[in-house]
């Protein structure tokens, strides 16, 4: 099993090839691990990943001696993340989260309740747009001494928290 | 009918006289429920070289079926023309088949207007704090300057 | 105070209830479903003021307390019993149904379906901002904008959350519009 661990602000993470995901959760889950804390999902884009697209991070703890450890995998598009509830019963919600909030997809098929079953699209993912701030005009795109009649005549600022078109991770190109 | 206390939340109120149109409150608002517009009248001023413009409002609307009542846009605004006033029975009743209920919580300028007279005077100070520097007995420097109390 | 109101089935967990949460993980999700929860007589006198609705059927009041606004609305609830209230259980008895907390897509259909089991004459009362437009949650992707989206709405109450005073008023208003 190939970790490598990097320690940053007092916490070390160590990072798990997929394909050791569950090993390696299970040789700390018989260690002594038994307490999960949390398994989240973010963006994987960091200098090296390039074709990965979301980073998994599981955290445990040891309740004889309070140490926690992280652990984290990279995924691709179509990587299936290995469960790990039948191990730590409270990662059944975070999977269920994972699988439905930023499509990946998981070993052991958590049941779909946290969204509509009408619902299209992964909600967490970056790339999500909410439809509502781009249908809505801004009350504040106007400026002072303008009405909703004239066209503008400059480019209209963005609100807040929203970004330009251009924003987002950048991902690391395979071909490079 | 219960005693509010002071700064309570009720509904914001529009000085109409102190608004600029600075837009600042409606770019500030986190729910985007703040409608301004306005037109900018260029008028010559008596003993001015070249005629002065200035921002005319002509639509000020506060949508109260969506305002969450953070209260950024009265923090926010440079020169104090929205207030909170205490007032909070002002349901939006509908038609009988039940249209329109929300559309009523929409309050243009002439509803904000009324509301003014409800704004309760600002609480007093404390007592043990420093008098305000505005004031005779202030002390004629910035608030918290440390000059004379070290 | 609320239980001693209403009985126990009130409290039930719903899904996507008042706290947000799934209740019980072996509750199997058997869709929209007609919810038990508090139904109030309102036979009048908020503030001293004597409502006399004038109607030959009694004034049942189903509250769905979907998030923070349902607490408001309980503690509104909780001063009618000196005015005169009898609980009841049932949403088939309410005349009167007040939204209050945020609508979420999953949980829309819960509350057509409430809506449908009542008599009529039926009214809406939408309590806070939430259930007005949407409030500070209308970007989101899985609020419903607004239950005036799905149903009709008779009164809004604005408020983030309104106080336990300005739904009376907004009883009092409903009883203007019922009146009228």
């Amino acid at each position: 099993m190939t970790t490598t661990q990097k320690t940053a602000f007092g916490q070390t993470v160590h990072h798990v090839e997929l394909a050791d995901w569950l090993d390696v959760a299970t040789r700390h889950h018989d260690d002594g691990y038994v307490m999960f804390d949390w398994l989240g999902v973010e963006d994987a884009g960091r200098p090296g990943a390039a074709g990965q697209r979301h980073a998994v991070f599981l955290h445990v703890i040891d309740p004889r001696t309070r140490e926690g450890v992280m652990l984290r995998t990279e995924l691709a598009e179509s990587d299936r993340l290995p469960g790990v509830a039948h191990l730590w019963k409270g990662a059944r919600w975070h999977e269920r989260e994972a699988a439905e909030m930023f499509g990946i997809a998981v070993d052991d098929e958590p049941e779909h309740l946290l969204l509509p079953d009408s619902f299209q699209g992964h909600p967490l993912r970056k790339d999500f747009v909410l439809a509502s701030r781009v249908v809505r005009p801004w009350p504040g795109r106007l400026e002072p001494g303008e009405d909703n009649t004239s066209a503008p005549s400059r480019r209209r600022t963005a609100p807040p928290g929203v970004p330009d078109p251009t924003w987002g991770p950048r991902r690391e190109e395979e071909t490079q | 009918m219960t005693s509010l206390p002071p700064r309570t939340r009720g509904v914001i109120a529009l000085l109409e006289a102190n608004c600029t149109v600075c837009m600042i409150c409606a770019r500030e608002c986190p729910d985007w429920c703040i409608h301004i517009t306005s037109h900018t009248e260029v008028e010559q001023q008596p003993g001015s070289a070249r005629p002065r413009s200035r921002n005319v409002l002509d639509r000020f609307a506060i949508d109260y079926g969506q305002c969450l009542y953070c209260g950024i846009c009265v923090e926010v605004c440079p020169f104090d023309a929205l207030h909170w006033a205490p007032e909070f029975g002002y349901p939006g009743t509908g038609s009988i088949e039940g249209d329109g209920a929300v559309a009523e919580l929409v309050h243009e300028r002439d509803v904000l207007a009324t509301w003014v007279e409800k704004v309760p005077p600002p609480p007093p100070l404390d007592p043990a704090a420093e008098a305000a520097p505005e004031t005779a007995t202030g002390t004629g420097r910035r608030p918290g300057s440390l000059r004379g109390r070290t | 105070m609320y239980k001693a109101i209403c009985g126990d089935h009130a409290w039930e967990p719903i899904p996507g209830g008042i706290i947000g949460g799934w209740g019980s993980a072996r509750r199997k999700l058997v869709g929209p479903q007609v919810l038990p929860s508090l139904v109030v007589t309102v036979s009048a006198r908020p503030d001293g003021v004597v409502l006399n609705w004038g109607t030959t059927y009694r004034v049942t009041v189903l509250e769905l307390g979907l998030a923070c606004c349902g607490v408001e609305v309980m503690a509104a609830l909780d001063r009618l019993p000196e005015l005169g209230v009898t609980p009841v259980a049932g949403a088939g008895e309410a005349h009167v149904l007040v939204v209050s907390g945020t609508v979420t897509d999953v949980m829309l259909p819960a509350v057509i379906r409430s809506f449908e089991a009542m008599p009529e004459p039926r009214y809406v009362i939408s309590v806070g901002a939430c259930s007005n437009t949407g409030g500070p949650y209308w970007d989101s992707y899985c609020v419903t904008k607004g239950i005036d989206q799905a149903l009709p709405v008779h009164v809004a109450v604005p408020g983030c959350p309104p106080r336990p005073e300005a739904l009376l008023e907004g009883l009092k208003a409903l009883h203007g519009l019922v009146n009228a």
